[in-house]
Order: C-alpha cells, then sequence, then structure tokens
C-alpha cells in the first residue's frame, strides 16, 4: 500500500516537473574506447553548467567500432546526434550527404588555429569546428644516442643533417641497431613529400607522383632503408613507428602526442626526447600532418540553436585548457601557445608542445585522402612498401604508382 | 481433398516465415534492383539513370578483380572441398574403436566460430609466424631428417629384400620390418650427429610475408594471390567437416550388397571407391556442390577480418565489393553496390543452373 502510494507520488511528481521546463535534449556521437570517459568528464565539468540556465541538457553517445561506418548509417536514416565529431580525412563524404551544418557566421572561428579550420573547410564554408589535434615529431631515444656518442637531433636539423646523425649512429651501434623507423605508408611519409612544397592535389584535382619534389621525398625516405639505417616496423615484428622505439633498438620514430602514454605503459624505463621534424634542405622548410577531429552540427537537428550553444561550451577556453593539462590531446586555441603546461620539463609536456609548434610550422596539411576516400593512399602505400622491402626499384615502383595513380583518379 | 479450414490453417503457420522472407527477401531485393539503376548515394532521393551503375561497375578495376578472386577462390575451394570431404566420410565410415571421438574431432573445425579462425589463421602465417617458424625448423634441421630418411628407406628395402630371398610373402611397407628400420634409422642418425659428421645448420629466419601482394600468375595474368590461397586453405578447412556430414549420411544408403559383390569381382579398394561409392554419391554430390559454390561465391567474414592485413586487391571479393562500396564514410555508390551483388546473384544462378544441365545424371533424378 505505502509502495502504491509513493509510486503515485512519483509519476506526478515527474509528470509536473515535464511540464515545468520544457527540457531540450542534445545527443553527441563520437568515438567509444576512452572517448565516453574523456568527454562525459568535460560534458560534466564544463558544458552542462554552461548550458543548464537555457534548459539544456547533454548525452553523449559513443559508436563503438567503425565510427564512419556507423555514423553514416545514423546520418542515412536521420538518427545521428545533434552534434558529432567529424574526423577531418574523412570530411569529403560527409560534406557530399548535405547532412552537416556549415558554420559560417553561426560560430566564431577565429581563436582556432588557422591550419584546423582550413582542414574542416571546403569551397568557403567551415563544416566543423577543430575539437583537438595532433601533428608529428621526432621522438628519440636518448640511451642510444648518448650510447653511440652521437648528438641528440634538435629542432634545426635538416634531412642531410639527420641522416648523417642515424648514419654514424648506425655504425657505432653495430647491426642490431636501427636510426629510424620507416612506416611503409602514407599517413607518416607524407609529411616529409609536404616538405618539399609538393601539392597533394594540383589545380586540377589530380596527384602528380612524378613531380621532381614527390620523387625527391621518396628517394630519400626510401634512401634510409639502404645500409639499414632505417627500418621498417615488420622487420621488427611490430606494426607501427612506436613499436620499434619500444623494442629499444630503434633510435627514432615519428610519432603525435599519442606515443607518451604508450611509452609510459609500455617501456617506463626507456628515455625519450622529442625534436620537429627535419626541414627539406631546398626549401629550408618542415613538412607535417595535421590530424584532427571536429565537432560538426547535424543540418537536420530540430535544436539547432541549442546545439550550438552546447558546441560553444565544448570548445571553451576553459574545457580546451583542462583537455590539455591532462594529457588528452593538444586543443585547438591558437591562445593556448602560452599555457604554462608547455614549459613543464617533462618529455610528455615536451613532446605537447612540439606538436602544439608543428601545427603552424612550414608546409603543414590536414591528413585527408581527398574526395575520392582512403583508397587514394594505396598507389603510395605500394610504392613504398616495394622499395623499403627491396622488390624494385624507387624509379620503377613510382612509375607504377603514376600508372595507379592516374586510374585510380580517372574512375 | 482438403478442407477450407485446413488451408487457413496451414498460411497461418507458414505466416510467420513468409512474412519474413517477403520483408527481409523479396521487398530487399526489390529495392536493391531498383537501386541498381539510379543514382542513388544513401542521402539524396534516388533518380533512374539507366544501365550507368552497371557500366561503371564493370569498369571498375576492383570490381574486375573482385570478379576474378572470387571464381578462382569457389572453383578451387568447392574442389578440394568436396575432394577432401569424400574422402574423409569415406574414411570415418568404417567400423573402428574410438570412432565417435574422431567424428567428434574431425567435426571441431566447422563448430568454430570462422572469425576465431580466421584470426588464428593470421597468427599462423604472420611473418613471425608458426607457418614460417616451421619452414625454418625444417631447414635447420634438414641434414638429420633426410639421413634418417636415407637410412629407413635403404634399411626397409634391404630387410624387404633379404625376407623375399628367403621366399617369405612380405609387403613394401610391412609393419615389423619398418619398426626395425626406423629403429635402425634413428641409431644411425644419432650416431652421426654425435660424432659431428651432420649436425643441426645455421639457418636465417625464414622470413616470407604471406599477407603481401603477391601472386600465382599464369602467361603473364594474375590468377590466384596469396593470401587468397591462405583463405582457401583455411575456409576448405572450415568447411570440410560439415560437407563430410552430407557424404556420410549418402554413405549410409549404399546397400552393403554392391561392396560384396565387388569383393567377389575382386576390386581393390581404390576401384571400390570410383565405381561403387562415388557414383552412389551422386544426388549427394550435387548437392555438396552446389552448397560449396553458392556459399564460397558469397565468402565475405573472412575476408572482412583479415582486412587490411593484407592490400585489399589480393583479397577482395564480390561480397566484400558490395559492402565497401556501401559502408564508407558518408555518401557512397550505393548503386553500384546493387548493381554489382546483382550480378552476383545471376552468376550464381547461372552456375546452379548449367551444373543442374549438366552434371546430374538422369538415374540420379529419378
Amino acid at each position: 500500500m505505502k509502495n502504491l502510494a509513493l509510486l503515485s507520488l512519483a509519476v506526478l511528481a515527474s509528470g509536473l516537473l515535464s511540464s515545468a521546463g520544457a527540457q531540450t535534449t542534445i545527443r553527441i556521437n563520437g568515438y567509444g574506447g576512452t572517448d565516453p570517459a574523456v568527454v562525459g568528464d568535460l560534458i560534466n565539468r564544463f558544458v552542462k553548467p554552461a548550458v543548464a540556465k537555457d534548459n539544456i541538457t547533454v548525452v553523449y553517445q559513443p559508436l563503438q567500432g567503425d565510427y564512419n561506418q556507423q555514423l553514416t548509417t545514423l546520418l542515412a536514416s536521420g538518427t545521428a546526434g545533434d552534434v558529432f565529431y567529424v574526423p577531418a580525412e574523412t570530411l569529403d563524404g560527409y560534406v557530399k550527404t548535405g547532412k552537416l551544418l556549415p558554420l559560417n557566421g553561426l560560430v566564431s572561428t577565429t581563436p582556432y588555429i588557422k591550419t584546423l579550420n582550413a582542414a574542416f573547410t571546403r569551397n568557403g564554408r567551415q563544416y566543423a569546428i577543430p575539437k583537438d589535434f595532433n601533428t608529428l615529431t621526432l621522438v628519440y631515444n636518448k640511451d642510444l644516442f648518448d650510447e653511440a656518442g652521437v648528438p641528440y637531433p634538435t629542432n634545426n636539423e635538416t634531412w642531410t643533417s639527420l641522416q648523417q646523425k642515424l648514419t654514424t649512429l648506425k655504425q657505432k651501434l653495430g647491426p642490431d641497431y636501427y636510426g629510424l623507423c620507416l612506416q611503409p605508408n602514407w599517413d607518416r611519409f607524407g609529411a616529409f613529400a609536404f616538405a618539399t612544397g609538393w601539392p597533394q592535389f594540383g589545380p586540377n584535382g589530380k596527384t602528380n607522383l612524378a613531380d621532381p619534389r614527390f620523387v625527391e621525398a621518396f628517394n630519400w625516405y626510401t634512401g634510409l632503408a639502404k645500409n639499414k639505417v632505417g627500418v621498417t616496423p615488420s622487420e621488427l615484428s611490430q606494426d607501427w613507428t612506436g613499436g620499434c622505439l619500444k623494442t629499444g633498438k630503434v633510435a627514432v620514430a615519428t610519432e603525435g602526442s599519442w606515443i607518451v602514454n604508450f611509452l609510459r605503459d609500455n617501456a617506463p624505463n626507456l628515455k625519450f626526447g622529442s625534436a620537429l621534424l627535419p626541414k627539406n634542405p631546398k626549401t629550408g622548410q618542415r613538412g607535417n600532418f595535421l590530424y584532427t577531429v571536429g565537432w560538426g552540427v547535424n543540418a537536420n537537428t530540430k535544436n539547432r540553436a541549442a546545439a550550438l550553444k552546447v558546441l560553444n561550451a565544448l570548445t571553451s577556453p576553459q574545457a580546451q585548457q583542462y583537455v590539455l593539462e591532462q594529457g588528452l590531446a593538444i586543443p585547438s586555441r591558437s591562445a593556448l601557445t602560452n599555457s604554462p603546461y608547455f614549459k613543464k620539463n617533462d618529455p610528455g609536456a615536451q613532446v605537447s608542445r612540439l606538436v602544439f609548434e608543428g601545427a603552424d610550422d612550414g608546409y603543414v596539411r590536414a591528413f585527408t585522402f581527398g574526395p575520392q576516400g582512403q583508397d587514394w593512399t594505396k598507389p603510395i602505400n605500394e610504392a613504398l612498401a616495394a622499395v623499403l622491402s627491396g622488390q624494385r626499384t624507387a624509379a620503377d615502383a613510382l612509375k607504377k604508382a603514376q600508372q595507379d595513380m592516374a586510374t585510380f583518379q580517372n574512375r | 481433398m482438403f478442407k477450407r479450414g485446413f488451408t487457413v490453417t496451414a498460411y497461418l503457420f507458414l505466416a510467420p516465415f513468409l512474412i519474413a522472407v517477403a520483408i527481409f527477401f523479396f521487398y530487399a531485393f526489390g529495392r536493391a534492383l531498383y537501386y541498381s539503376f539510379t543514382n542513388f548515394d544513401l542521402f539524396h532521393p534516388p533518380q533512374l539513370i539507366g544501365l550507368k551503375p552497371y557500366r561503371d561497375v564493370l569498369a571498375d578495376p576492383f570490381f574486375q578483380r573482385a570478379l576474378a578472386n572470387s571464381l578462382v577462390f569457389a572453383l578451387v575451394t568447392t574442389t578440394l572441398q568436396t575432394v577432401f570431404a569424400l574422402l574423409m566420410a569415406v574414411a570415418l565410415n568404417h567400423r573402428l574403436r574410438g570412432m565417435a571421438f574422431f567424428r567428434s574431432a574431425w567435426y571441431m573445425p566447422s563448430i568454430t566460430s570462422s572469425v576465431v579462425i580466421t584470426l588464428i589463421f593470421l597468427w599462423l602465417f604472420q611473418r613471425r609466424g608458426v607457418a614460417n617458424y616451421l619452414i625454418t625448423q625444417w631447414q635447420a634441421y634438414q641434414p638429420l631428417i633426410l639421413t634418417f630418411l636415407g637410412v629407413f628407406a635403404a634399411a626397409q628395402m634391404v630387410q624387404v629384400l633379404w625376407e623375399r630371398a628367403r621366399r617369405l610373402p612380405v609387403g613394401w611397407f610391412d609393419p615389423a620390418l619398418a619398426a626395425i628400420s626406423a629403429l635402425l634409422a634413428l641409431l644411425v642418425t644419432w650416431a652421426l650427429n654425435f660424432t659431428g659428421v651432420i649436425g643441426v645448420r645455421e639457418v636465417p629466419p625464414f622470413d616470407y610475408q604471406y599477407f603481401a601482394d603477391k601472386w600465382i600468375t599464369l602467361g603473364g595474368v594474375k590468377v590466384l594471390s596469396i593470401p587468397l590461397l591462405v583463405v582457401i586453405i583455411q575456409n576448405t578447412f572450415t568447411t570440410v567437416p560439415t560437407l563430410m556430414l552430407f557424404f556420410l549420411a549418402g554413405l549410409q544408403n549404399i546397400p552393403r550388397a554392391l561392396y560384396e559383390a565387388a569383393d567377389i569381382d575382386g576390386a581393390t579398394p581404390l576401384q571400390k571407391l570410383l565405381r561403387v561409392t562415388v557414383p552412389m554419391l551422386r544426388p549427394v554430390t550435387f548437392y555438396v556442390v552446389t552448397v560449396g559454390l553458392i556459399g564460397t561465391m558469397q565468402m565475405f567474414d573472412q575476408v572482412a577480418v583479415i582486412g587490411s592485413a593484407a592490400p585489399r586487391e589480393t583479397l577482395i571479393t564480390l561480397a566484400y565489393y558490395v559492402y565497401t562500396n556501401t559502408f564508407q564514410a558518408g555518401a557512397a555508390p550505393v548503386n553500384m553496390a546493387c548493381a554489382a551483388a546483382i550480378i552476383l546473384a545471376l552468376i550464381i544462378l547461372a552456375m546452379v543452373f548449367l551444373q543442374r544441365r549438366f552434371f546430374v545424371a538422369p538415374e540420379a533424378n529419378s
């Protein structure tokens, strides 16, 4: 009897509550894995307090598994969240759907790093606000350089000077040790190709792999495999350059700030330092990739104003400072360059600072595949793999790659 | 004669199945057929554009590769699995002690999830995997193994010839003599190894990348990729036990009198297999081959699990081509996926039809 009375009271109360204030719920779709904990924390600390006065609540719904596939399905069936992650490398596919709200004039984009904004802009329309990003740095094993008596890589390294250091190191340490870990694919090699000033897509939208600048980068990168100064991850039974570093047999890897937590967990005794990527000797510039994810707004959302408020709260200065200090990612506001966190002396903070600086130094381009998707990288990856494993000569592999690329882009 | 009430009841019982088939098969098939003539990309209302999707699909090098891969895969795998299933069934049809154990043990690959088996195979055929390890070991121990085999063969031959010289009827593979030969070979090998005449060789680890862009070519044409060969081995391994069950059931229906008659005629085991078992199993074989062809033409899961571990060109099959054209990031060429799916359906239909037309003998149909 008592239970029944309580229950009816509760029903009555909930009915009153819902009629009292029209609550708007904004759903956010994002990655699974560790993101629900991280973003949930961010939402509870910064977003909910900021939008509570407008009667907005926020729910984070992670999409487990293949994010792009699931978001596509949700968008097609009209059940996607009001706000969602937009990976820069697949932006083109989403722009074509017409489900991404252009944010020009709706959100102020000026506080964010320019190259990051550019990564989410097509034909003058910006489709997402950068959430956070990463770039590549040289991460090196201090002990190996000390052992070989070679000075550490610096921020003023050129391709030539770095190659000299690595060659000396290899000579001193012998056959079981290597200078640089060479990933045979675009997502590492591309940064070096950009350093020559080579454009990923020409004015006609086509990719030219026969461009002397691309050839120069290709020859330098694959040339490191001669004399075994460079080594591919698979030769050490690893699948990425961070894994190479972990083995303690390779002096340098090219990775972003994600490597810090990996090394802390998998190689806690490894003393590592970091430096900016080397400059191309001819252009005097370095190249780099921007790996970035943005916040996009669903064009079909019924609560556009509320969604935009949530978007602003997610990228507020306080929220971004928090993300940075937790060592989770490098947030996207250019004002963070003065953050005291970057002046800390621990190697993790050092990597973060270089990743931040790398975003605005030299030929920095978004990590993207163009309108035809990820298959764009295939000819390049095949050429790199063929040359690094000694199956083809560089000239031969590049000729085939250019043919394959032309066929692919004419589809 | 059924009364009206019976028919209604029958349809009532059939209803759940009929409704499910109508929605998830006929409706879906109709939609796919419609989309294959439109410019549908998941997001914009489809407009009819005629045969263009089919032309695009046929001109797509990925589709051509997928078609070639699927056909090669279907033909090779179906042949292998049918032959092995038949041999296994014949072997398991004997009355032996512990037969129940062997029957369950041989059936294990089929009840294990194909995703799990694929992961195990990926691991076996890694660059530093078990397959390469075994080859390395074989190369290292080659002197010892070859010595053992050589001495064994020589000893066996001498013994058999000697026994025959004494007019004793012994076969070349007489087990008692083989045991003595093996013991002798072991002793000789051990002695040579101990004195240092032969020994384990120092060899570099055998380093073969199975999941790479490597092809078996025939006259310059890429026929079969090494990654696909691994999938063929794996698929045969997992499907043979199921197909074996069909053959085993078929074997029970062959009258023993036929074998007795063959025995009286003095038929060898091989002759009994080829002249009695195989012809009598023809209807079962038809079923097994049909199921095998359809299953292999639609193979998807094993390729999907291997995913990006191998270059896409080496593994892409028609079903995987349909999948990758549907599920992309954002707008996708779904019309091409539908066209490819329809083409796949037509090919399977044609295969089964041809097989029905030419393969099944009249007596099997009766």
